[in-house]
């Protein structure tokens, strides 16, 4: 008897913190990614304040990322930029033993360092990522941005017309990935743009980066309309290909 | 009186280098932040991004070439990008991003990265 109401009382005793670690998405966020994640905003407004951001802006979470695809990355990060969030820290000049000595020879800048390596970020079990993408979704700043988007799913296009606007009409390709190793460093993946991202987000972010991120180093690449339709349309279409079968 | 006279001038030639100095400083950095990725760490048109380009960026310490460029078209090319003077749109239009100070700035400051002995014999590059 003494000892099942002992039992009982541990239980009882235990429970509340159960509960608070389990459920508690905000709890997590402010505990473990805070240290890194800017989560109250303001975006930084300064080109020094941009350099000392050492992990992606969160504060919008809610209105940039679809909740599956945080539950799936949070448990299995992987790195989405080549060049690391800040590809500043993450250039070189190429190392001198490498070096083409003849006269007037290119000495392409390369990435070193950290980057190079698997990416360092807290990996969450399946039930915590399900109650921290829950907290994510609930910042929703920057609201008025995504209002008065809406993507239009009649302006389709094939992968090889996307291909050209990307590449040919807008160089978005320059500084972003269409398939692993295939494009610039600098700017997030876009193969995996489809699944990650909120359209209404990438309609709002494609069309003035700044009014999300003042200043980031992705220009405003003037884009009409119509092409911002399918533009959005292709990375959608484009995320449901399986590079992961194809690379090798 | 000569003391004076000699405080006047220190206090002048410092009050015309300080802000100068300040304005180059905020070019170079705006150059580091958003030209660097594809015109290179000493814009030798070499940066990161550039192995997986189809057109190659400008070298902007290629004397000979920047040297026929005028000030305006260089101007142009920053404000409104690549087609705008009949160059590749892998050049975005920077418009957006830099005020109209920084722009004109950012012009100066590539004139040095290119043109520096031109800029001391005194060429007019408007």
């Amino acid at each position: 008897m003494k000892r099942v109401l002992f039992s009982i009382l541990l239980a009882v005793a235990i429970s509340p913190a159960l509960v608070s670690a389990g459920e508690d998405g905000t709890e997590i966020l402010n505990q473990r990614c805070a240290e890194c994640h800017n989560l109250t905003g303001p975006a930084p407004q300064t080109i020094r304040d941009l350099w000392k951001r050492d992990a992606p802006d969160l504060f919008y979470a809610g209105n940039k990322f679809r909740r599956e695809w945080l539950v799936s990355w949070l448990q299995k990060p992987e790195r989405l930029r080549p060049a690391g969030v800040n590809y500043l820290r993450t250039i070189n000049s190429t190392p001198k033993k490498h070096q083409d000595t003849k006269k007037d020879a290119k000495q392409f800048d390369v990435l070193w360092g950290a980057v190079l390596k698997p990416l360092r970020h807290d990996i969450l079990t399946g039930a915590e990522a399900e109650v921290v993408a829950d907290a994510l979704m609930q910042l929703k700043a920057n609201e008025e941005q995504v209002a008065g988007m809406m993507l239009d799913t009649s302006k389709t296009v094939t992968l090889e017309q996307g291909e050209v606007l990307i590449d040919k009409v807008y160089g978005c390709q320059s500084c972003h990935q269409i398939e692993p190793g295939f494009g610039g460093y600098t700017g997030p993946e876009l193969y995996t743009a489809g699944s990650r991202l909120q359209p209404e987000f990438m309609l709002s972010y494609i069309k003035r980066p700044r009014n999300w991120d003042p200043k980031i180093w992705m220009p405003n690449g003037n884009v009409k309309p119509e092409d911002l339709q399918k533009i959005v349309n292709y990375l959608i279409l484009l995320a449901k290909e399986d590079y992961h079968a194809t690379s090798d | 009186m000569q003391r004076a006279i000699r405080l006047v001038m220190t206090t002048a030639v410092v009050a015309w280098l300080l802000p100068s100095a300040v304005m180059a400083e905020e070019a170079y950095l705006n150059y580091k932040s958003y030209c660097m990725q594809c015109h290179g760490m000493h814009g030798k048109g070499d940066g990161v991004n550039v192995p997986a380009m189809n057109v190659r960026p400008r070298d902007h310490s290629d004397n000979k070439y920047m040297m026929t460029r005028t000030n305006t078209e260089i101007y142009k090319a920053i404000k409104f990008g690549g087609p705008a003077v009949n160059k590749s749109v892998k050049m975005p239009a920077w418009g957006d991003v830099f005020t109209e100070e920084e722009l004109t700035q950012m012009v100066g400051h590539i004139r040095t990265l290119c043109c520096e002995k031109e800029l001391i014999r005194g060429v007019n590059f408007k």
